[in-house]
């Protein structure tokens, strides 16, 4: 059965993964890409197209991802792969599918499910690009999913900061110098808690990493099941521009979600769910590690000192004691007005979202 | 090569630093930028510049930058406005198992290491192996050439984050020892003194220049072992239009460009203690895993570029090994080996990773079997 | 937005409409079953678009049309559509154009053939909405296809010949038709629109073959190069633009045989030129009331003529050599600018006389520059361009070799 194009509801052709035991084997993404030792990113790229599968056209704007992976007369894509521009992502994604659904209505071509994934960094995604993607997402007639892998920096042209860029972090923009400790004193922008509250016809947001592999690979699966223009962003530790040994990448990633910067989440249909580690921490059943433990295991931050640490866990502390939505809204109210919040404890989110 | 057997002073010295992207980035550019200060002292004009090829650097993937230093600014010309030099004097390799060949960002294939090194040249290899050692994992010569060993480790460090070991400085005293006419001794000492006001540093240029082993390479000396790896460039009227390549096909791996050359270790199974719970090849951002008949996974090292997160991943302590790639020859994948004569392949596991094969399986490792999240 | 209606069938007989450029064009989108389009507002190419929603509103063409938010969202939209097999539209204006660029910078580098048009208008600053070729002129260099329409019904065949050039496998590079500002976007004129019969017969399905992104054919488009790589891809496109003129030569004698249109030559529209010893040298809009001039000189007993370049890019060289070295001089008009260039002279001006450096016999070549930011071509200034190309002819260095400002006041 293909897929309704007009609704863009999916085929059920991508079930939800229940454990690594399920992940499929078939790589789309294959060795022999010129990515850095331990590139977390790399790793979202191949868990991507795992999710996806081979029916899948997949779009890659300018960044480490486009640099690194495809130079000229090699490939390591299995499926068709085209490039877009830096800041590109939003109209790439939206082109194609919408090619692809007048063909099949036309009958120009067969009319069937084919998955329609741009990928662009935080550079591109969250800076450049940050408008074309909000448009996408406006667009509800077409079917396609916009990943903005996001290794806080601008990391293929030489590391410079980004709106991703964590506070205080070094990057060739923003030096450590004798007269100023830190260039760079803007908070980390939260783009998948805005693409959720500002694309209400977007039918699936989500934010993820590679470190919780089979929880990311079901985000892109239920994106592309539930249809429309969706959003999935990935955190991904980058050793070169955050500094620190290689292997060290699926740890670094724990540690973003055990300390509460990442939260993984997912809105579906604007039901926010928690995942992993997130809901266990919001549910209080994991306590939070002090961001300390992250921090300090990064070269990025070697210039950090104790006022810095808690100025950065202060700001981690409201995201989880203050906002409306731990972690994902960054609104409060005042507390004579909390009965406006009107929300139905009754009705469990996870069941909701999940459904 | 003493002093006196010194290349005769010509018009120029091309000096290439060899190293691992990001890691000695900051220790290339040292060792580059004191070549050419040093020269300076002698009046001589020089450049010092990264392969723009090798921009924006990888991790471990093997990077370039380069120092010329002429008699005068005609003849430095010569070298200005160019990618990389096609021919150098000294060969410098920041990191010996860079020996066993470069695969770069900038070209296609793998190059052995002297590729660039002019006949009668000196490639000069941080180390704490002896030279033969290092000869043995280095390609073939056809050309004679000096290897010069200077005492050490590979110096690794961040990029933000610059760890001095005097790495630089011994390998400047080294340069000094196989260039002296473009290189003095006294005036690298006296530079170091300059910049560092560190008498340590300048006693460790004394001990480059001095603690330095020398051995002439003749033409087949070395390994015929390693895989050559060059590709033909087509030309417009044979390239597909709209800039179009091929997809991979399902099963295969890019045989452009293969990654290897950016190990400085690699990872080897103790297949006995495996739980075959997938961590490894779930977490391998270069796709190296492959699952055999038995359920294990094996490292494809044709594809692993040594980053180490298998070994990091890995729920059971000491079945993945991170160990020193020079210990290596091949890449050939190991677990045949293992199925057909455990015995044997058990007594090479603990030989080269020096950990015991059979510790008993961790409560961690059989909680980990059950997945990831 | 997406539309889904069904187009319906057209009335099988060539009509006569009271059209605008732009709506010439909509006409021209809707019989070439164009698959996705992607419009911005900006005046005055927006026209088109208009025009076209109208027609999908109306259910006459079935077309995937995205109201983008910016024109570099519009064109990289068109360019992925393209990319999976749709014939596409789009188009801009002034500094729309330019706000796009580096998309429609990417699209000639992938050799796609989007079809655009640019409605000619000046660049900021300051704002103004007269027309100037100097938006379209940005792009000559970088292997788009650039013809210029005089009137409505030439801005629908001229349409109808885009998707047919720009799609041919020989070509493949992404076409802009050049439209005057007002004086054809926005002034409505009598227009024979075809039958789809007809337009069937002329114009191909759109194929890209083997370079088609789709899961059955997995290929991967424009990975990064470098310097092992760049001259070679360039020079494919330079081939590409070289095999155009051959290939524009064949759709025009199509074009001819199957709707009657389209005049004698493919690049050039000559007229009264048979006896012409002065010629005036141009395109777009500009060519009209020069013609008035041509008329009214000619009464006075002057020999001169017009000749209207139809396409700047690929440029008729030899169309063009073997048309000019019939005169004694040419005064060639630009209703553009190119500060510092030769002779400080127009872009046009520098081209044509590049064209005719290596004859043995050939004109003088006086440059103009008119009706910048929309500025009519009055009679006095037509005067004064055949004065100075005549004087110029007669060999009086004070005017010739050079370029004059004309309707400017000092």
């Amino acid at each position: 059965m293909a897929v309704d194009t007009a609704t863009g509801h999916g085929t059920g052709t991508l079930p939800q993964i229940k454990g690594v035991k399920e992940v499929p084997y078939e790589e789309l993404f294959v060795s022999g890409h010129r990515t850095c030792q331990g590139c977390e990113s790399a790793l979202v790229m191949r868990h991507m197209v795992k999710a996806s599968g081979p029916r899948t056209i997949v779009l890659g704007s300018t960044g480490c991802m486009y640099v690194a992976n495809t130079t000229y007369y090699t490939t390591p894509w299995v499926v068709p792969w085209m490039h877009t521009q830096l800041g590109a992502a939003g109209s790439a994604a939206l082109g194609t599918a919408a090619g692809l659904k007048v063909l099949m209505r036309k009958g120009k071509i067969k009319d069937e499910k084919i998955n329609v994934i741009a990928f662009c960094g935080d550079g591109g995604g969250a800076d450049m690009g940050i408008g074309a993607i909000s448009a996408t997402l406006t667009h509800k007639d077409y079917n396609s999913l916009v990943l903005l892998y996001d290794n806080e920096s601008y990391a293929n042209t030489d590391i410079q900061l980004s709106s991703q860029t964590p506070y205080g972090a070094v990057t060739t923009f923003s030096p450590t110098g004798s007269d100023r400790r830190l260039m760079h004193t803007r908070w980390k922008k939260n783009m998948p808690g805005m693409m959720a509250a500002g694309h209400p016809e977007s039918r699936y947001i989500a934010a993820g990493c590679a470190a919780y592999a089979v929880d990311l690979m079901n985000k892109i699966r239920r994106a592309l099941e539930l249809g429309g223009p969706t959003f999935v962003h990935t955190l991904d530790p980058c050793p070169k521009g955050w500094d620190y040994h290689p292997q060290y990448s699926q740890e670094l990633g724990h540690l973003a979600v055990e300390c509460g910067i990442w939260p993984l989440y997912e809105v579906v249909d604007g039901v926010v769910n928690l995942t992993g580690p997130t809901r266990q921490i919001a549910e209080g059943r994991k306590k939070r590690k002090p961001v300390g433990e992250y921090l300090k295991r990064q070269g990025r931050f070697a210039h950090f000192i104790q006022d810095d640490i808690d100025h950065f866990q202060a700001e981690v502390d409201k995201m989880w004691e203050e906002w409306l939505i731990p972690g994902v809204i960054p609104f409060t109210i005042p507390q004579k007005d909390t009965r406006i919040l009107n929300i139905d404890k009754k009705r469990p989110l996870h069941a909701e979202a999940t459904a | 090569m003493t002093t006196q057997a010194a290349p005769a002073k010509t018009t120029d010295i091309t000096v290439e630093v060899v190293y691992r992207g990001i890691f000695q980035k900051t220790l290339a550019q040292r060792i580059c930028r004191g070549v050419v200060l040093a020269a300076r002292r002698s009046g001589h004009p020089g450049t010092a510049f990264a392969r723009y090829g090798d921009s924006p650097e990888r991790n471990g993937v093997p990077a370039k930058q380069f120092a010329v230093v002429a008699v005068d600014d005609t003849q430095l010309e010569a070298s200005m406005a160019r990618y990389e030099p096609s021919i150098v004097d000294v060969t410098v390799a920041v990191d010996d198992t860079l020996v066993k060949g470069v695969e770069s960002w900038a070209w296609y294939g793998r190059q052995p290491i002297w590729k660039p090194t002019k006949p009668g040249g000196v490639v000069i290899v941080t180390s704490d192996r002896t030279a033969d050692e290092i000869i043995a994992q280095t390609d073939k010569a056809e050309k004679p050439y000096t290897l010069a060993v200077v005492p050490g480790g590979a110096s690794f460090a961040g990029l933000w984050v610059y760890k001095d070991d005097h790495t630089d400085w011994r390998v400047m005293g080294a340069l000094a020892k196989v260039a002296p006419e473009w290189l003095p001794l006294e005036h690298v000492k006296a530079l170091v003194r300059e910049q560092t006001k560190d008498e340590g540093a300048v006693a460790s240029v004394q001990f480059g220049h001095d603690a330095t082993v020398l051995r002439e390479v003749k033409p087949g000396e070395g390994t015929s072992g390693h895989e050559v790896l060059q590709f033909e460039k087509p030309g417009w009227t044979t390239m597909r239009p709209g800039i179009v390549v091929d997809a991979r096909k399902p099963g295969e791996r890019n045989p452009f460009y293969k990654k290897y050359s950016a190990r400085t270790q690699r990872p080897v199974v103790n297949f006995d203690t495996c739980i075959k719970c997938t961590m490894c090849w779930l977490d391998c951002p270069d796709e190296c895993f492959e699952v055999t008949p038995t359920g294990h996974y094996e490292v494809v090292y044709e594809a692993c570029i040594g980053c180490g997160i298998c070994a990091q991943v890995c729920p059971v302590k000491d079945c993945i090994v991170m160990v020193d790639e020079l210990k290596f020859e091949k890449n050939d994948n190991v677990w045949q080996r293992w199925q057909s004569d455990r015995e044997s392949y058990n007594r090479w596991f603990e030989a080269t990773t020096g950990v015991s094969v059979a510790p008993p399986k961790t409560k961690a490792a059989a909680a980990a079997a059950g997945g990831d999240d | 937005m997406a539309v889904e209606v069904k187009a319906k069938p057209t009335a099988e007989v060539e009509t006569e409409q009271l059209l605008t450029g732009c709506e010439a064009i909509a006409e021209a989108i809707r019989l070439a079953d164009v698959d996705v389009m992607a419009a911005y507002p900006i005046r005055p190419y927006d026209g088109v678009m208009q025009a076209a929603a109208k027609l999908i509103a109306n259910g006459r063409m079935d077309v995937e049309y995205i109201v983008a938010d910016g024109e570099h969202s519009q064109f990289e939209i068109v360019k992925h559509a393209s990319a999976v097999g749709s014939r596409v539209f789009v188009g801009s204006s002034g500094v729309g154009w330019f706000y796009a660029f580096e998309a429609i910078a990417v699209t000639a580098g992938l050799r796609l053939p989007v079809v655009a048009i640019c409605g000619n208008r000046a660049l900021d600053d300051p704002g103004a909405f007269g027309t100037e070729h100097n938006d379209s002129l940005a792009v000559r260099d970088l292997g788009w296809l650039l013809p210029w329409a005089e009137t409505a019904q030439e801005s629908l065949d001229l349409a109808l010949m885009a998707w047919r050039v720009a799609e041919d496998k020989r070509v493949s590079l992404p076409i802009a038709i050049g439209l005057d500002g007002a004086f054809l976007t926005h002034s409505q004129q009598l227009v024979k629109v075809p039958t789809q019969a007809a337009v069937h017969a002329f114009l191909p399905k759109y194929d890209l073959g083997d370079r088609l992104l789709h899961p059955d054919n997995p290929i991967t488009i424009a990975p990064q190069v470098d310097q092992d790589w760049l001259m070679e891809i360039r020079r494919q496109n330079d081939a590409a633009m070289r095999k155009a003129l051959g290939v524009i030569t064949e759709a025009h004698a199509d074009f001819k045989r199957i709707f009657g249109r389209g005049g004698d030559d493919p690049f050039l529209d000559e007229y009264m030129t048979d006896d012409a010893e002065i010629v005036f040298f141009g395109q777009g809009t500009l060519a009209l009331p020069m013609k008035v001039a041509i008329r009214r000189l000619r009464k006075q007993g002057h020999k001169v003529g017009l000749v209207r370049l139809k396409w700047f890019r690929p440029f008729p060289t030899e169309a063009t050599v073997r048309s000019l070295t019939r005169f004694k001089a040419v005064g060639v008009i630009d209703r553009d600018y190119s500060f510092g260039s030769p002779f400080y002279g127009g872009v046009l001006y520098n081209e044509v006389r590049s064209a005719l450096y290596s004859q043995a016999k050939r004109p003088t070549v006086v440059g103009f520059i008119a009706g910048l930011g929309g500025r009519e071509i009055e009679q006095p200034m037509a005067q004064e361009i055949f004065d100075k190309t005549m004087a110029a002819g007669r060999g009086d260095l004070s005017v010739g070799d050079q370029c004059h400002w004309v309707g400017v006041r000092d």
